[in-house]
């Protein structure tokens, strides 16, 4: 491998690195919260409110994100909703997303001691209270390893909107593969997608630590 | 005055009847143990003057306010919200004491005066500091229930339920979870309260508390109160057979 071409190549894989690390901050900003709303939906008393979220959770878990990533970008128009492109892949990706996330919150929140909310009920906290002062903070720490494995999956999910032709890592290694017949920059993208999801699991970690201070602690 | 009348209880799941007609009455400041063996109903009463389950039939009265009343054959509760007012003149302890784990102890038994009663901050805390030493848990304020001992947690667990100032006690086999010699000084708190004259009803299968705490004794079979009477005259001269082999089961 030679040092200059490399060199030559870091301008736009960074660029193209910029793009898929904003697509992957709007995704994450947008869909964590919410998944939540979709969550409180699927487990909400009121039964149009919890059919219709749980119908929207299938659906997005249940075909595939390019698929989704098409319909919206080429589908949407005829129904008269056109977005340009990085618009459709963010929008794909929020509703993609949270609907795992919502998927994963609602495991977490169902994993919580019966007892809990009973007691809860005793001390004379509201469904509602008892949701936001005590399940929800419990279920925090045990939905976080889900998440981040999500949001690994995540990293390597934004690839897919080169399919739209959305600019993003791959699509800039891809462009300067067919250029110059030489698969340097295919190999460089491997090792940034590498770092980013080292990086992630890192600071997965460090939070995971944070947020589980509570548990069990040799007495 | 009764604190608690109840009158006629059912509780029915799908077609069991787990209680089939229960009356009791309870004054302020009784000790009242209820015993019997376990799937007779014990808790299932509990639950439903506490609202944890609904009833299938009756009437509960709770310091003098209607909680639930049958007319017609129609189970009749009030509002949501007046259910809990009402509801909230009682406090459980439960068998898994059910500590909220992401909270310390103190703001365990402080949650529910300050967000629930909304009193505020310092007076809640200096509250919960006079229940921490009434269970003899001071020194553990900033502790995490996991890092306690079984004993440890219900005694908390006690001074949670008591932070809310409920008129009448509810307690699950409040020991039923703890080995022996965590058992007594749990014991040892709840005597306190009856000395203090808290108004208690207390499920158990340690017979030796029942005797020298409770005033009252009832006996559960198979979702009736099959007999009751005060303590003394329950354990010292029981004339029914079916209960004297059920104590003596407990005599080690
Ligand atoms: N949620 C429930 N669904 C169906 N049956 C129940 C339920 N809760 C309790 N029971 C039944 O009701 C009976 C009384 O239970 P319980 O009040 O817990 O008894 P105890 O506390 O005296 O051991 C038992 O036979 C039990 O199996
Ligand atoms: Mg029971």
């Amino acid at each position: 491998m030679d040092l200059s071409y490399i060199a030559l190549l870091m301008p736009s894989l960074l660029r193209g690195l910029g793009q898929t690390l904003w697509l992957f901050a709007l995704t994450l900003i947008f869909s964590l919260p919410l998944g939540l709303v979709f969550t409180l939906g699927s487990i909400s008393k009121i039964p149009p409110l919890r059919w219709l979220s749980r119908l929207y959770i299938w659906v997005f878990r249940g075909t595939p994100l390019m698929l989704q990533l098409f319909f919206i970008y080429y589908g949407l128009p005829f129904l008269g909703v056109a977005f340009d492109r990085t618009t459709s892949a963010v929008v794909t990706f929020v509703l993609n997303y949270a609907a795992y996330f919502a998927e994963i919150y609602r495991a977490g929140i169902q994993s919580i001691d019966r007892g809990q909310h009973e007691a809860a009920k005793t001390l004379g906290f509201t469904p509602w209270q008892t949701m936001r002062l005590i399940i929800l903070p419990q279920t925090i720490s045990r939905v976080i390893p889900p998440v981040c494995n999500e949001t690994i999956t995540l990293v390597k999910d934004t690839a897919l909107v080169t399919a739209i032709g959305v600019g993003e890592l791959l699509k800039a290694a891809e462009g300067a593969v067919n250029r110059d017949m030489d698969i340097t920059a295919y190999i460089l993208v491997a090792l940034i997608y590498l770092a980013l999801t080292f990086v992630l699991t890192v600071v997965y970690e460090r939070l995971e630590k944070r947020f589980s201070r509570h548990q069990k602690k040799e007495a | 005055m009764a604190i608690l009348t109840v009158e006629n209880l059912t509780k029915r799941y799908g077609g069991f009847e787990a209680l089939k007609g229960v009356s009791l009455s309870m004054d302020r400041g009784e000790t009242v143990a209820i015993i019997g063996s376990s799937g007779s109903g014990k808790s299932t009463l509990l639950r439903c003057i506490n609202t944890l389950e609904r009833v299938s039939g009756g009437r509960i009265e709770i310091d003098g306010e209607v909680l639930v009343d049958t007319i017609n054959g129609q189970v009749k509760y009030p509002p949501e919200k007046e259910l809990r007012r009402i509801c909230m003149k009682t406090s459980m302890v439960f068998q898994q004491f059910n500590l909220f784990p992401h909270l310390t102890c103190l703001e365990n038994i402080t949650i529910a005066p300050i967000k629930i009663l909304g009193q505020n901050r310092a007076d809640a805390i200096a509250k919960a500091d006079r229940l921490l030493r009434l269970v003899g848990m001071e020194s553990k304020a900033d502790s995490f229930p996991s890092m306690l001992s079984g004993g440890q947690q219900q005694r908390v667990a006690i001074a949670r339920a008591l932070a809310v100032d409920p008129q009448l006690m509810l307690f699950d086999e409040p020991t039923s979870a703890l080995d022996p010699e965590l058992t007594a000084e749990v014991i040892s708190v709840i005597a306190k309260l009856a000395q203090q004259d808290m108004t208690m009803l207390i499920v158990t299968h340690e017979m030796e508390f029942a005797r020298t705490v409770a005033d009252r004794v009832l006996f559960f079979e198979d979702g009736e109160i099959i007999a009751g009477g005060t303590a003394a005259e329950f354990f010292e001269n029981q004339q029914n057979e079916r209960i004297r082999r059920f104590l003596n089961g407990f005599q080690k």
